[in-house]
């Protein structure tokens, strides 16, 4: 019974994961990648880790923990400093019908680029 | 008990993944994009670590995918820094904070 939650949980891990990666490939500029990277895939990759948890010992199972909280904390914060440094090189929207919202508020923009020193 | 052709099924797949994103890290166009990329492809390898380590019936593989986790956490944080403001960390006694 528990092999089997674990090959379900595996499988549909696996498609996540792959949902994700076609996203990475597939998705045309960086704002929408980060979609793909930062849920499809940590998704993906929790719930492989929960099957490999399924009738392990302790050792992989206090493990899989940690490595998820671990993913779950830090995964949004990476996503959201790419997103940020993106925005502040002005990389373009190719999404068709995109807007930049904080680019036409006033004061909400991103700051000018400083020159490298 | 486990089926354990499932598991070896999810690693060969996951092997596949992977060249698909160290190729998505070649062609991508930016240096953001590239990024991404990267970090996605250490989510796969972490995924592909969990499923070795369960396969195995043995905890260490997994030793490598929280320290994984956690460099590469480090590490896209750092280039994205570089990135947006051409050097990873603040500076404060120049610019004060932001």
């Amino acid at each position: 019974m528990s092999g089997l939650v674990a090959d379900v949980l595996v499988v549909v891990g696996l498609a996540t994961m792959t949902l994700g990666v076609y996203g990475i490939v597939r998705f045309p500029d960086v704002y929408t990648q980060l979609h793909a990277s930062g849920k499809a895939a940590f998704l993906g990759v929790s719930l492989l880790l929960a099957a490999a948890a399924i009738g392990g010992g302790a050792a992989i199972v206090s493990r899989v923990i940690l490595a998820v909280v671990l993913l779950a904390l830090t995964t949004p914060v990476a996503a959201h400093a790419i997103a940020q440094a993106a925005h502040h090189r002005r990389e373009p929207m190719r999404t068709p019908g995109a807007v930049d919202e904080s680019a036409t508020t006033p004061g909400a923009g991103a700051p000018p680029v400083k020159p490298p020193r | 008990m486990r089926n354990d052709l499932v598991f070896f099924a999810g690693i060969a797949w996951l092997a596949v993944l992977l060249a698909v994103t160290i190729a998505a890290i070649g062609r991508a166009r930016t240096s953001a994009e590239r990024l991404v990329a990267l970090d996605t492809a250490v989510l796969v390898l972490i995924g592909l670590l969990g499923l070795v380590a369960a396969e195995s019936r043995r905890p260490y593989a997994l030793d490598a995918a929280m320290v994984l986790a956690l460099l590469s956490f480090v590490a896209t944080l750092a280039a994205a820094r570089y990135l947006g403001d051409r050097r990873p960390f603040d500076q404060p006694d120049e610019d004060g904070p932001r």
